[in-house]
């Protein structure tokens, strides 16, 4: 059955409608967390915001819970100075932290680096990382490179999941319907989400859960027609490809004395569908027939995450912390020819399509020597890693061998310590040394610094340096025929990443101690040298090659501020930020500092005895500017400046729980204001095509609802 | 509890919903139909029998059967020609058999010497089939006329495209030669102009030395670079022969009468045909890189005088070549040190399906794979007519504007595919004038196989009358 959007508004309606009329008057069970919030990212133990030495943006479970978010990207599209940009064509989606995209952060899940079939913890799809075990994401703005390693430039996203439950048995199952833009039905389009979640205390000391969860994106149409569509006029296919994605999860927790043992699993599969734009007629001109078929594409990902990790102290008080990770990704490749009207798929042929494989270990020693001035804490991560790429993956020669194999194997050691100096001022020195197989010994160093100063202010200061590690493309890739000549270079060096920040905090009340209030400003300033870039390292015959060559530098200001007055909770945060890209590697470049303003707001406001919750999120991202490669009208190429229009994200949601939270409802408007795409002018054009004049970013105003039911026994 | 209860149903209810039907939409398929192959035979390629090919639009799913009428002027059915199977009051009954895709009439030749007036013509009666339709190739004749059309899946060699294939479309016939077989091509025409094989990226550069022997590896390694294909150096064009065709436009200047006019060249031999398998929908055209020679041409009264030898050697072969006038060019292959044969008869090929040298402006020669050039020295000449002003099946020998013709060999050239969906453009056709002045419209239908290999250029073409 194939519901119309008039119907469906119906049926929502109606359901919500009996939800909130068959609640119960019950007392008002919501207990506001007073307590101050614990963050784990880069501690040597676990810590008050406050106390941090780092400053740890954190994003806790109700916020998570109140915006009905799913994913990573979802999440943190609303983040300043994160920008989330899907990549329509490989159903990926783009990011990118201080306007470095990917490759430059690294997402973490228990301190440990996910991995992804293009890295270790960086270059990670932000669709892959779902949010149903989740307690809280903590964000570090910054070079990490002590704590966490080479491609923490920019920063680090940490997501630490739940390991507890005060209750016995807790059986935990949403569904989730949303509309894509103001696309729905059953099936094959809007998003449909389920999920089971079941938690037990096997005794006092072992704590498991099993968790399983679904989330069939039926893709974004517009005016496309799908798979089953047999014109050649442009339309088959998806905007945004359709892609299903499953998810299972198994914690064992065991916990004894000082020390706790857990044990995780996470096994995701993902489905990506690419249907071919164009359809081969596949005329036959003797009987003046058709039989149309499409070059289709399904993508098949496969990541397994084992993660062993011992926490706990070591005589009275050396805290160890010692994780033990094998992951691996898989990305399958199966090309088919489909017959349109027959629905048949032939020539089907199955390959890997990139892959990659990691055994990470990671200890912290904490608390080495503990006096109240000196902590010392040492550690260790071991990566050994190895990855594959398809000819159709990357670009390589068809005479080479027919694949491409990297292994990479990190042995890295570190060693931080926390200077108490006065109670007003500590310091934080750290340094990492990793040896690899690839690259020379590279280098780590950090320090933070922490001045509480009179009236609640507090100055942090963070300078820190990490590397990022070239990719595959940049090392291996080799395109040579009778027209190119562009090579990889396997003799790049990291690039070198560098970073400072300054953060003015105050904690303060407002209208006789009504307003409860925090603000903070801060300062950046990020520079990765050494940046790799393709460059003609021969006009005639041209040869193109990866080096060592770029610069970028960027300064920023912004300021988070949040507001508590009774259920009602306002925050306001605002950023401006300058980027400078050298490009040595282009003649004529330009490396002035183009600015970027960003504004992102969200209130919320709980009804005490309704048991309801309204949410309402906006951010802003102002008009971007960028330099790119043109031809002027002389046909000269010049660097001008491109634009990427301004636009908004803003979300509405209303969260209902009833019978005592046995029941819980979202509804909520994404995208209130319906952006789809920006016009842009920040793009060049290929060799062989025109440039793209806009960017899609969105798939309009959609609704969504969220049934969930909790049983706690 | 009751509320437990409730919304155990109420949730239910929602997964029960969810998991309903879920509706396919279906495709109107095209009618079944039985069509003849092609649109005609020539009598004179006929000499005892020939088949008559029938085809199925798809597999037949049943059996059933189709009827075809025979009307025949100047030739009498048995006593100058008959068919298997026979036909009956001039109507013959094939059978259409369940998994099947085509079936044939063998035609035969009773008499020997049938007038140029001959005329048969097969036609499709009727179809007896489920949900069957005469259309397409519905009828077809035997007679001694051009060829009135058909669709020819050319062969390239797959996505190494090692092949040069040379279509005549009056005479419903292809040929072909190994790209990678031929060096030089001396002009058979009237002017004395030498051509190089752009098929597999050859350039050349005239030197300032009149004596092939003081040529040496180390007096040219400087140039080397720079005689190339694809370089990005837009002044490389002058290594490569124009991508027009225009014969007086060649990278080895017209033979002179006065040998001290006469230069060495310095002669990139280009690459052999590829023979690595690309990723599917990609071409690998170049294989290894074929070396380097010195030449020299001179002019021996009417013949031409080939001087060549590797570039460290003190001495040299020669070779004279004569003239055939019944070809355009006489082919040399420095590898068997003698003429080949390349191309058909000049007036018996149209269009010929090639690796390329073209150039693009500011970037100078770019070799292109999956091209198709004219027979501009036999005076072939092409358009492009965009769908927006004619429809394809619509469009007759009225339609055809006689100034759009262009000798320019690039008019077809790379326009017709698109490489990067490695599909046809469906927007345009081409109309040809053959060497013998008739007339032809072309599709092309397909840059790949069913598979998305490249290599496997399929067109159709129908005669304008």
């Amino acid at each position: 059955m194939i519901l119309n959007k008039n119907y469906f508004f119906i049926y929502f309606s109606i359901l919500f409608s009996c939800l909130i009329f068959s609640q119960e008057t019950t007392k008002d069970s919501l207990t506001v967390e007073r307590l101050e919030q614990v963050i784990i990212t880069g501690q040597y133990n676990l810590q008050s915001v406050n106390k941090s030495v780092f400053e740890v943006k954190v994003i806790n479970r109700k916020e998570i819970e109140n915006r009905a978010v799913n994913n990573l990207a979802d999440l943190l599209n609303q983040s300043l100075n994160i920008n989330i940009t899907p990549n329509t064509s490989t159903g990926k989606s783009g990011v990118s932290l201080f306007g470095l995209d990917a490759q430059y952060f690294k997402i973490l899940i228990d301190n440990i680096p996910v991995i992804n079939e293009e890295g270790v913890g960086n270059n990670v799809d932000l669709t892959l990382i779902n949010l149903d075990d989740v307690q809280q994401i903590e964000i570090i703005e910054g070079a990490m490179g002590v704590q966490y390693g080479a491609n923490a430039i920019s920063g680090v996203i940490n997501i630490i999941t739940k390991k507890s439950s005060k209750y016995k048995t807790q059986i935990n199952a949403f569904v989730q319907e949303e509309t894509v833009g103001t696309e729905y039905e059953w099936f094959d389009k809007g998003r449909h989400i389920q999920s089971l979640k079941v938690g037990h205390n096997f005794t006092n000391e072992i704590y498991g859960t099993v968790s399983y969860l679904r989330n069939d994106f039926a893709g974004f149409w517009d005016n496309k027609q799908g798979k089953v569509y047999d014109i050649d006029d442009g339309l088959r296919g998806h905007v945004w490809l359709p892609k299903a994605q499953q998810n299972i999860k198994i914690l064992l927790n065991h916990k004894k004395g000082k020390h706790n043992v857990f044990y995780k699993f996470d096994y995701l599969n993902e489905r990506i569908n690419r249907y071919d734009t164009i359809v081969d007629l596949n005329h036959n001109s003797s009987t003046d027939t058709n039989d149309p078929l499409g070059s289709d594409r399904l993508f098949k990902n496969n990541r397994f995450i084992h993660h062993l990790n011992a926490t706990g102290y070591l005589g009275v008080q050396v805290r160890y912390n010692v994780s033990a990770s094998y992951q691996e990704q898989t990305k399958d490749l199966e090309t088919y020819t489909y017959r349109i009207r027959k629905d048949e798929k032939t020539n089907i042929e199955e390959s890997e399509y990139l892959s990659r494989r990691a055994f990470l270990s990671r200890g912290t020693f904490s608390n080495l020597i503990y006096t109240n001035k000196f902590n010392l804490q040492a550690g260790y991560e071991l990566t050994n890693e190895s990855g594959f790429g398809s000819p159709l993956a990357i670009t390589v020669s068809p005479d080479d061998e027919n694949t491409v194999k990297q292994r990479l194997d990190s042995y890295d050691v570190f060693a931080s310590s926390e200077i108490t100096i006065s109670d007003k001022l500590s310091l934080r020195p750290g340094v990492r040394v990793s040896f690899t197989n690839l690259f020379e010994n590279q280098y780590a160093f950090s320090l933070s610094s922490k001045f509480n100063l009179k009236n609640n202010w507090q100055l942090k200061g963070v300078v820190g340096s990490a590397n990022r590690t070239p990719n595959y493309n940049e090392l291996y890739s080799r395109l040579v025929d009778i027209n190119h000549n562009v090579q990889g270079n396997p003799n790049l060096n990291p690039e070198q990443g560098f970073s400072a920040f300054v953060h003015l905090k105050k904690k303060y009340t407002l209208a006789n101690d009504k307003i409860k209030a925090k603000s903070r400003i801060s300062g950046s300033y990020i520079n990765v040298k050494n940046r790799i870039e393709l460059i003609i390292v021969n006009i005639s015959p041209r040869e193109d090659k990866y080096n060592n060559i770029d610069t970028y530098k960027s300064f920023g200001v912004f300021s988070e501020n949040a507001f508590q007055y009774n259920q009602f909770r306002f925050q306001l945060g605002a950023s401006l930020l300058g980027i400078s890209k050298v490009l040595n590697s282009e003649t004529n470049s330009e490396d002035d500092f183009l600015l970027n303003f960003q504004l992102n707001s969200n209130i919320n406001y709980t009804i005490p005895n309704w048991n309801t919750t309204f949410a309402l999120n906006f951010k802003h991202v102002g008009k971007e500017q960028q330099f790119v490669q043109k031809t002027n009208e002389e046909g000269n190429q010049e660097f001008q400046r491109g634009v990427t229009d301004a636009f908004s994200w803003f979300d509405l949601t209303l969260r209902k729980t009833f019978l005592d939270k046995r029941i819980e409802t979202s509804i909520g408007i994404r995208n209130l204001l319906d952006v789809t795409s920006v016009n842009t002018t920040a793009f060049s054009g290929g060799a062989h095509n025109g440039p793209p004049t806009n960017l899609l970013l969105g798939y309009g105003r959609s609704y969504f609802l969220k049934l969930t039911y909790n049983l706690n026994l | 509890m009751m509320k437990i209860k409730h919304t155990i149903i109420l949730f239910s209810a929602f997964i029960i919903l969810f998991n309903s039907c879920s509706e396919d939409e279906i495709l109107i398929s095209d009618p079944f139909v039985v069509a003849f192959e092609s649109l005609s035979k020539n009598l004179m390629d006929i000499e005892n029998e020939t088949s008559i090919d029938l085809v199925y639009s798809e597999m037949a799913l049943e059996n059933g059967s189709v009827s075809i009428q025979i009307k025949s002027e100047n030739a009498i059915y048995g006593q100058d020609f008959k068919t298997v199977p026979e036909a009956i009051g001039n109507i013959i009954t094939l059978p259409i058999l369940n998994g099947e895709l085509q079936n044939a009439i063998t035609f035969l030749k009773l008499n020997a010497n049938l007038f140029e007036t001959t005329n048969i013509e097969f036609g499709i009666t009727s179809i007896d089939y489920i949900n069957s339709n005469i259309q397409g190739y519905s009828n077809f004749l035997i007679n001694s006329s051009a060829a009135r059309g058909t669709s020819i899946q050319v062969e390239v060699g797959g996505p190494n495209q090692g092949n040069q294939v040379f279509v005549d479309l009056s005479m419903q016939t292809t040929s072909f030669a190994k790209r990678d077989s031929w060096d030089l091509g001396f002009y058979n025409g009237n002017d004395f102009r030498v051509a190089i094989n752009g098929s597999i990226y050859m350039a050349t550069k005239a030197l300032d030395v009149y004596n092939i022997n003081e040529v040496t590896e180390t007096s040219v390694e400087s140039l080397k670079t720079e005689v190339a294909v694809g370089t990005f150096n837009p002044d490389n064009v002058a290594y490569i022969d124009a991508p027009n065709g225009n014969i007086l436009e060649t990278a080895i200047a017209e033979i002179s009468d006065n040998d001290n006019e006469n230069p060495v060249y310095l002669v990139n031999l280009g690459y052999e045909v590829g023979t690595s398998t690309p990723t599917i929908g990609s071409a690998a055209i170049a294989g290894n890189h074929r070396g380097w020679k010195k030449i020299r041409i001179l002019k021996d009264g009417d013949n031409y005088v080939l001087q060549y030898a590797n570039l460290d050697d003190t001495t040299y072969q020669e070779k004279t070549i004569t003239k055939n006038t019944n070809y355009n060019f006489n082919h040399f292959s420095f590898n068997s040190n003698s003429l080949v044969n390349i191309e058909p008869e000049k007036e018996k090929w149209d269009i010929s399906f090639t690796v390329f040298t073209n150039f693009i402006d500011g970037a100078g020669s770019y070799g292109f794979s999956d091209y198709v050039t004219q027979n501009r020295k036999a005076n072939t000449q092409t358009y492009q007519v965009d769908t927006s002003a004619f429809d394809y099946d619509d469009f007759s020998l009225d339609n055809v504007n006689a100034s759009n013709f262009s000798l320019d060999q690039t008019t077809i050239g790379s326009n017709w595919r698109d490489v990067f969906s490695r599909s046809t453009f469906s927007d345009r056709f081409y109309i040809l004038k053959d060497p013998n002045g008739n007339i032809y419209k072309i599709k092309f239908l397909a840059i790949t196989n069913d598979n998305g290999e490249r290599g496997y250029p399929e067109f159709e073409y129908k005669l304008l009358q």
